[in-house]
């Protein structure tokens, strides 16, 4: 299934939905009520990891699937012992097992091919020079990205995480919001994503993130963004982002790191370049509170 | 079975209490070290290590019998080799893993990504602050020891396959001493090692390298013994006499271990680094 | 062969009666037995155990866990939140590791392993009769350690390991203090050493045991598949094995071969941990593969399509399984050209995959098939396994895993291989040779029910959770967002229908017990062409004392 017919299931699907009392309009950032394929991407990562899937990796995993069903109800229709009461007795056709060897070799490689770019985009840093797939995942490369001008040292502890904005020198913890805290500061934020204090990025801006623990693994991964890195005492792993949508994108531990593995949810606020800036002249002062209503206001 | 005339030369084995209670004896084992690691209470883990011992005695004291009352046909001998040569190769991947840590650490100290170990290690191997042994002083000579044990029990089995039971004994005797002077070396270079088991990886792959390796140097030695009571009790032939082939595999086995770990860790592994002196 | 009937004239000799005979056990068939049956006590701990997850995730908020704790561990009221959220990642620990060490593994080569390799092949029994009672015996110490092990302290104040069947570092070793973790190796560790043990026997019986005139190229797909496994378990457990050694020594001597402070790393854990991991899950397939090959052959009675292909695609997999342990860590900070060398590496693997299935689809293209019991669970197995192969082909890009590892695809993926693949091979097997075991036919009527149910339950079980993972809903989680709620409920729905199907698996089998119907010594007709069905059903307790001549 690709997108497209994706998106027709999906739809076909609303009704049941309508069931569940927190049935999601479609939301960026977080996943939605019943959805059958990827969360919205906002990154050139995840563009590229989407159209990968949908548009090629769906239409052959589908097809081949298919293709074994059909050719097993052939078999059970045909040759069963009352359409076929006399079996016959080959075992040997170099013909077709060359063809069943050789075919699979042939899809694979067409999987390789954009599989290795996809691979290579995500591991690459932008230097503001090198080209990224975007969802055109079979062409060179025509996506600009701008070098990183923003760095932010996520370290994960059990059970939340801490985020240092290495550049500008000031580092805040951010924990998830029970049900009262949430029903109190944040109601309109989904249960087990909404956090106190979400990392704030400016939208079309490159975001190095380089990723540790202090205890046990984590994992910080933000599912529109296509990212995803474990959180390793003693390592610092590297992956970046750049989102060119405003909002709030949500991801989880992705690493069991013991019994509240499920509640250290990562956050992260996309804003404009403006409301950034004001952001962080407060947040640099050690205000977060005053920060956060700053943007509150700008909404 | 005495009911069966079978007509093949298979061995069907009689019954026997020893599987169960193998897997009673692990059990009482690996519950008495558990406990032994936290609690500090040793009986249970010694009671196992008995039990252990017990249940092989017994097992192997069987093996030796049916040996001895011709079950072990030409058929059933190439099922022992082809037992003894893979459980051989299962040991050889045992050592894999532990190479494996060494080289981790030996290969890649000095990742930028991998802060706490450059940090540790400030980039080199053997890691900052770490006085190795001298590779040309007690392993050159423990590797001539192992080098040396590996021709006398080959003279053993010679011996024996001639037929000259004064050389097997001599051999097995010659081989078992070797074997005991090599674990006393190690044990006197363990007790000047410079550097700790615990809280380095240099430590960690060290000791647990070369210390497995010393566990299988003290079960071959074991195993050598109990050839040499064998042979002094008069058994072997010529033409039968696994368990001392056996030995000997296990004996040339731990010998190219000792080998790599001589190459590996104590020549290669001290390439450049500070020396302790004693 | 008038030697099977020679021989049930004999079969009551020599046959050793009472607890002996069962506990002190020298013989194949019997130690299959006790194997088979061991696996179905675990295989009812290790279902149970997932009840309990899927009955927790059946909607979102932490539900029955705490109440679980309090009742199972005594805690007060309010410490149950957190025992209870302990609590789940135990289950999961104890329910991945049961399934794996001691229900698959256990019945395709300790069971189906011992009781028909030496059949096939014309043996009288196994190389090392003895030793292949102890490879039985560890596992009721091993299973019972890893049962224990949920009775000790694991982090501070929390009963159980509940660090995953990965056991990673350094969870699993600062992070989990108590001895609980320490059972959970030590369990892991005579498993493992009970499986080189047999690894061993099956090796050396097959090289050796087998009768005068089957060359190996003449010897039937199962001993073959059973092979290629030994020689995987021969390999890679060794290595696992040092691996929990190191676990083991950091946790309690202080070593520091995972602990970064002193400059160990994690990451090594994985390495190890997967370069036996992945082997493993070709351990716990391809038994399943050789059962299939002859049930496939026997109901389409035809001979097996592309033989030769078939060998060759078994040691191909099992080869290439060696040298791609890695995909199990794109996210861990391995390096673009590392990733790029086990994406391509891993890929390889559906190529020899794929020929099995089109030869089993080629086995079945010009045949007369009968749907028995057991030819249904292979056809739904060569269905099932398709699809939870093609989601591992996804998974082996390391830029569609970025999305998706560690989330529900990768469980889905696997228990398409796993529950609907290797599970449906043991029952295929099990239905295929429950009349030579026992003498006796089950109710084809009631065999067809539990599968149709079971068929249904499974997929309803797995198939959602593709959604899930790729909408983003990590595992081992034991509360989700509102969002997932839809296809978590009706997975824990499927959970119930896979409930009945295995009840009327009970009932199937008390049916074909209590009703004795007696079983003809080849009941499936000459389809059945491997050595087992000249023997009388059941096998005499020693079978061919005069070895059959293959032709
Ligand atoms: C029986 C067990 C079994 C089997 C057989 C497989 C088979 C495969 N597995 Fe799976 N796997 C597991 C058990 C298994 N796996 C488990 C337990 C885990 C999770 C462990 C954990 O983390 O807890 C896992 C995880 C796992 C991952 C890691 C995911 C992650 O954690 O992010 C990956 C990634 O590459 C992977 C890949 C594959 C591939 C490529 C195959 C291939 O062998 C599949 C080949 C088969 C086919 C492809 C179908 C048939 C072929 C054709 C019809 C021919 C045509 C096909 C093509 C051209 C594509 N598996
Ligand atoms: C063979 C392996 C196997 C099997 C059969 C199963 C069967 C099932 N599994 Fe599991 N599962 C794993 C291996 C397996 N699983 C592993 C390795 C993990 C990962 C653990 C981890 O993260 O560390 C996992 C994790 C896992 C999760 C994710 C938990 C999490 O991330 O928190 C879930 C959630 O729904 C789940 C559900 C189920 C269910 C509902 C069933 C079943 O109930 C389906 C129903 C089947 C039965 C009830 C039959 C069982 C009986 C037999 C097989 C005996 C038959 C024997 C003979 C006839 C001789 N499993
Ligand atoms: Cu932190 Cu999972
Ligand atoms: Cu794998």
């Amino acid at each position: 299934m690709t997108g497209l017919s994706f998106r027709l299931v999906q739809a076909s699907l609303a009704a049941l939905f309508a069931l569940f009392p927190a049935a999601a309009f479609a939301q960026v950032g977080q996943p939605v009520q019943g959805q059958l394929g990827f969360q919205d991407s906002v990154t050139p990562i995840m563009d590229s990891i989407v159209s990968f899937h949908d548009h090629l990796l769906m239409w052959v995993i589908t097809g081949i699937v298919l293709m074994v069903l059909v050719l097993l109800i052939i078999v059970i229709l045909r040759f069963n012992q009352r359409t076929n009461p006399v079996p016959a007795r080959f075992t040997h056709n170099t013909l077709i097992e060359v063809v069943w060897t050789v075919v699979p070799v042939l899809i694979l490689i067409v999987i390789a091919i954009p599989s290795f770019g996809v691979l290579a985009d995500q591991e690459t840093v932008p230097d503001g020079e090198r080209l990224y797939l975007g969802s055109a995942i079979f062409s060179g490369g025509n996506v600009e990205v701008p070098e990183p001008t923003l760095t932010i040292k996520a370290t994960g502890y059990q059970w939340y995480w801490g985020y240092e904005y290495v550049d500008d020198g000031f580092d805040f913890v951010s924990v998830m919001l029970n049900d009262e805290q949430l029903a109190t500061t944040k109601p309109d934020e989904p249960r087990l994503l909404a956090v106190d204090q979400e990392i704030v990025v400016p939208v079309n801006t490159t975001v190095r993130v380089l990723v540790t623990a202090a205890d046990v693994l984590h994992a910080f991964a933000v599912p529109s963004f296509g990212i995803k890195v474990d959180a390793v005492p003693g390592r610092l792993n590297e992956t970046w982002f750049n989102a060119r949508k405003t909002g709030m994108y949500y991801g989880q531990c992705s690493e069991l790191c013991g019994k509240d593995h499920a509640f250290m949810p990562i956050a992260v606020r996309v804003v404009e370049q403006d409301q950034y800036d004001a952001w962080l002249a407060a947040a640099e002062t050690g205000d977060f509170t005053g920060a956060n209503m700053l943007l509150a206001q700008a909404d | 079975m005495a009911a069966h005339t079978k007509n093949h030369d298979y061995h069907l084995v009689d019954l026997s209490p020893w599987p169960l209670l193998g897997g009673i004896a692990a059990f009482i084992l690996a519950v008495g070290g558990i406990v032994l690691m936290h609690a500090d209470m040793p009986w249970l883990f010694w009671a196992g290590v008995v039990a252990v011992l017990y249940v092989m005695f017994g097992w192997w004291s069987d093996v030796v019998r049916e040996a001895e009352t011709g079950h072990h046909t030409p058929v059933v001998q190439i099922h022992h080799r082809y037992g003894m040569i893979l459980f051989i190769g299962s040991e050889v991947m045992f050592f894999v893993a532990w190479f494996w840590a060494y080289f981790d650490a030996a290969f890649y100290p000095d990742e930028i990504i991998q802060e706490a170990r450059t940090a540790f290690t400030g980039g080199m191997w053997p890691p900052q602050g770490v006085e190795v042994f001298d590779p040309w002083h007690l392993p050159l000579f423990n590797t001539l020891v192992l080098l040396l044990s590996g021709t006398t029990i080959t003279w053993a089995h010679n011996a024996l396959l001639e037929n000259d039971r004064e050389g097997l004994k001599w051999g097995l005797a010659l081989t078992v001493l070797l074997g005991v002077l090599f674990t006393c070396v190690q044990v006197i270079e363990y007790s000047q090692a410079h550097f700790s088991f615990s809280g380095n990886i240099y430590g960690a792959t060290f000791f647990m390298a070369t210390g497995f390796h010393g566990f299988h140097i003290f079960i071959g030695t074991i195993f050598l013994i109990v050839c040499l009571v064998r042979a002094i009790a008069g058994q072997f032939t010529p033409k039968q006499h696994l368990g001392l082939e056996f030995a000997a595999w296990y004996w040339h086995f731990v010998d190219v271990v000792w080998l790599f770990l001589f190459a590996a860790i104590y020549v290669w592994g001290s390439w450049g680094a500070t020396i302790a002196q004693h | 062969m008038a030697q099977a009937q020679a021989e049930l004239a004999h079969d009551n000799h020599g046959t050793p009666t009472g607890w002996k005979r069962w506990f002190y056990s020298t013989n194949h068939k019997d130690i299959g037995t006790l194997y088979l049956y061991f696996a179905i006590f675990a295989g009812v701990i290790g279902g149970a155990l997932s009840g309990f997850m899927r009955w927790e995730l059946a909607e979102p908020g932490i539900q029955i866990f705490p109440g679980l704790a309090q009742l199972v561990y005594g805690v007060s009221a309010d410490a149950s939140i957190d025992a209870g959220k302990h609590m789940f990642n135990v289950f999961t620990t104890a329910h991945g590791l049961i399934m794996v060490f001691f229900v698959v593994m256990p019945a395709v080569i300790g069971g189906f392993g011992n009781w028909f390799v030496p059949l096939m092949i014309g043996a009288p029994d196994m190389a090392f009769p003895r030793m292949n009672n102890i490879s039985f015996w560890l596992l009721p110490s091993a299973l019972l350690l890893l049962l224990i092990s949920l009775f000790m302290e694991g982090p501070p104040g929390a009963m159980g390991s509940g660090g995953g069947w990965t056991v990673y570092p350094p969870y699993a070793t600062a992070g989990q203090p108590g001895p609980a973790v320490d059972f959970v190796i030590l369990s892991i560790h005579i498993a493992g050493a009970s499986s080189i043990l047999g690894a061993i026997n099956f090796i050396t019986t097959i090289f050796n045991m087998r009768a005068p005139g089957m060359t190996m190229f003449k010897m039937p797909l199962f001993p073959w598949a059973v092979l290629v496994t030994a020689f995987l378990l021969l390999i890679a457990l060794p290595v696992l094995a040092g691996a929990i050694t190191m676990l083991l020594t950091d946790r309690n001597f202080g070593t520091a071969f995972f602990d970064p402070a002193g400059g160990g790393d994690p990451i090594l854990y994985q390495h190890l941990f997967w370069f036996f991991g992945h082997p493993e899950v070709y351990i716990m397939i391809l038994p399943g593969f050789g059962m299939i090959s002859h049930i496939i052959s026997t109901f389409s009675r035809k001979p097996i399509f592309g033989y030769l292909a078939m060998v060759y695609a078994m040691i191909a997999i099992g080869a290439v399984g060696f040298i791609v342990w890695a995909h199990h860590m794109y996210t861990s900070g391995i390096s673009l050209d590392t990733q790029r060398y086990f994406v391509a590496a891993t890929m390889i693997i559906a190529v020899p995959t794929g020929v099995k299935i089109f030869s089993w689809i080629a086995t079945m293209w010009g045949g007369s098939i009968r749907f028995t019991t057991p030819m249904l669970w292979a056809i739904g197995f060569i269905f099932l396994f398709t699809v939870g192969g093609v989601t591992g082909v996804v998974l082996a890009n390391a830029g569609a895993d970025r999305a998706l590892h560690d989330t529900y695809y990768v469980v889905a993926h696997f228990h398409y291989v796993l529950s609907l693949g290797a599970v449906f091979t043991i029952f295929a097997g099990w239905y295929y040779w429950f009349p030579k075991m026992y003498g006796v036919m089950y109710n084809e009527f009631l065999g067809k029910l539990h599968f149709w149910i079971m068929f249904i339950g499974v997929n309803l079980i797995f198939f959602p959770q593709h959604f899930l993972g790729l909408a983003g809903m990590p595992r081992r989680y034991i509360d989700y967002p509102d969002a997932y709620t839809f296809w978590n409920s009706v997975s824990s729905w499927g959970y119930v229908v896979t409930i009945v199907g295995m009840f009327v698996f009970l009932v199937a089998m008390i049916d074909a017990w209590s009703r004795k119907r007696k079983a003809a010594d080849n009941p499936w007709g000459e389809g059945a062409t491997t050595l087992e069905w000249t023997l009388s059903s059941p096998p005499p307790y020693h079978q061919f004392e005069n070895l059959p001549r293959f032709k």
